[in-house]
């Protein structure tokens, strides 16, 4: 430990050099790690903030929720089936307010209130976001499809599907506008995936991935995320191994004045979780500010627990990295070192 | 008393095609408390011997048995055990860890050799040791900032520090001039001898064996005179 931390001091450019790289990495991880989570969230926050349960859809609706139509003897039977089941629908449209501007918004009704909000008939409940756009508690907002107008009656944090706001809205309200009797789908919460005659089920993650987009969206930025965790090992492997090269002759010596291996190793891990710790918690600290200042229209969503899980994985991938490259320390041989003359 | 003894040692390395034998069968006892020099042309055997000896490279045939244990049959470990506890090492280069400064390097020597002294206890042998050589007064200096000499007596006292029962040193006055040689080995006498350390060194340099107390000489991979 000692040693390790003696020759981070003596050597500070070469550790600062590896620290600033492995810093970068993680910190431009972190940010692409925010952004596809503020996307995630802006496509689906309504759906990722329901309880873990099973979307029923239409079988004939080849997977897609707004050409899915359950018939009312199969959702009564559901709802009857299941206390706390839901029917639901979403469709993408629009209101306009009293300026006759246009806010593009995702209706969304149910018929059960225990897992959404309780909205009267010519009420509409709205996502937060539309304060921003001049809405306020009380407004009168119309939609060309439904006769009457809506009135605001409140706003929900945090609640978007497929990148729009969503309005919560009574489901006769629903029916009228789209000239609709039937329901999309039935939400059952809980883990009972059971088989329904003419129905496909889906976990609430198969659900995000029929949103049209999310998962090409979430895809690439996952990948992209990935790509650089496993960026950041290989850089962690190069430099150790470059730094072990330059090193094989202090290794030698050592080995052969009797320093068993394993401590070498343990020199070079306890370097690789300083330099980690260093860079990780000046990327964590800037991705946090980051967050806290980040643009208004910007999506971006970096919350702790994927922030630890990103360190944490950081910390496995650096140790995985430093550790192939140490291999060689088991190699080297004491009288290579010798024979190599001063270090 | 022997000490340690090696037994038809030989040794050959594969060029290609053609098998070297750089060491045809030596036989050798080191007593206790003597200092002995292998002497011989370049290209003799006596740092392959020398190596061997140490643990530090693998013998083909033969035995080297220290304290009765045959060191060619033992694993790894348990070498670099010996190597850390009984042996101590000058090279021809001081080879000090580079970050470490002068008292550190020795303090480290002390735990390799597993040394059970409290920390305070020590930093009082690594300065008693540095008194011995004279360099007490450099113990937070960085080998950078060591002249040859100084580093060559830095390595000895690493070589010295855990109580060692034989020192092997290889061409340890080579790097140094002639002033610088006669001190290390009046040193290295002085030290080994008081410590009643015994010491294998290998030189070419024939004014140096003024301070040893056998010579053996080599050629061609066999000992000519002296074992």
């Amino acid at each position: 430990m000692k040693m390790a931390w003696k020759e981070i001091i003596k050597n500070k450019s070469r550790f600062i050099i590896l620290g600033s790289i492995v810093f970068l990495v993680s910190f431009l991880t972190l940010i692409i790690s925010g952004l596809s989570n503020g996307l995630s969230q802006d496509n689906a926050a309504l759906i990722k903030d329901m309880p873990e349960g099973t979307f029923y859809m239409n079988e004939d609706a080849d997977e897609t929720y707004n050409l899915s139509k359950i018939d009312q003897d199969t959702e009564d039977k559901l709802i009857k089936d299941h206390d706390d089941a839901t029917a639901l629908s979403i469709q993408m449209g629009f209101v306009d307010d009293a300026n006759d501007k246009q806010l593009g918004v995702a209706f969304v009704t149910a018929t059960n209130p225990g897992l959404f909000p309780e909205v009267a008939d010519g009420e509409i409940l709205l996502d937060e976001s539309l304060k921003d756009k001049g809405v306020e508690v009380g407004d009168k907002l119309t939609n060309n499809q439904l006769s009457k107008d809506f009135t605001v009656k409140g706003f929900v944090e945090q609640q978007k599907f497929s990148h729009s706001p969503v309005a919560f809205i009574n489901p006769t309200n629903y029916q009228e506008m789209y000239r609709v009797e039937d329901m999309q789908m039935v939400f059952v919460p809980g883990k009972d995936e059971s088989a329904v005659n003419g129905l496909q089920a889906f976990s609430n993650k198969d659900f995000l991935n029929t949103i049209p987009s999310y998962s090409a969206e979430q895809l690439s930025l996952n990948m992209i995320v990935w790509f650089l965790v496993v960026i950041s090992g290989m850089l962690f492997g190069i430099f150790f191994y470059m730094m072990n090269v330059q090193k094989i002759g202090l290794y030698g010596i050592l080995k052969a004045i009797g320093v068993k291996t394993s401590k070498l190793f343990q020199m070079m891990w306890t370097q690789m979780v300083v330099i980690t710790a260093v860079a990780l918690a000046l990327s964590v600290g800037l991705s946090q500010l980051f967050a806290a200042v980040a643009p208004e229209g910007m999506p971006f969503h970096l919350p702790l627990a994927t922030t630890g899980q990103l360190a944490v994985v950081f910390v496995i991938i650096g140790f995985i990295g430093a550790t192939l490259s140490g291999i060689q320390i088991k190699k080297i041989q004491p009288l290579q070192a010798i024979q190599q003359g001063e270090m | 008393m022997n000490l340690f003894k090696i037994d038809n040692l030989t040794k050959s390395f594969q060029n290609g095609e053609v098998e070297e034998q750089v060491l045809r069968g030596i036989d050798l006892t080191l007593n206790e408390g003597e200092v002995t020099a292998l002497v011989g042309a370049s290209g003799s055997g006596k740092s392959t011997l020398l190596t061997i000896a140490a643990g530090l490279q693998p013998a083909s045939n033969g035995e080297v048995v220290f304290k009765g244990k045959n060191l060619t049959t033992m694993k790894q470990d348990q070498v670099r055990k010996i190597r850390a506890e009984q042996f101590g090492f000058i090279f021809q280069a001081s080879h000090l860890v580079p970050f470490l400064n002068v008292e550190e390097q020795l303090m480290l020597m002390l735990d390799v050799a597993g040394s059970k002294m409290k920390k305070q206890e020590k930093k009082q042998e690594v300065e008693r040791i540095l008194k011995l050589v004279g360099m007490d007064h450099r113990k937070d200096a960085y080998p950078s900032s060591l002249s040859g000499g100084e580093k060559q007596r830095i390595a000895i006292s690493r070589a010295i520090i855990h109580k060692p029962t034989i020192v092997f040193a290889d061409e340890p006055t080579a790097s140094l001039d002639s002033k610088r040689s006669i001190e290390v080995m009046q040193l290295i006498q002085d030290l080994t001898r008081s410590l009643n350390i015994t010491t294998l060194l290998v030189t070419h340099e024939e004014e140096m064996l003024q301070y040893v107390d056998k010579i053996i000489t080599m050629k061609d991979g066999l000992i000519q005179k002296g074992a």
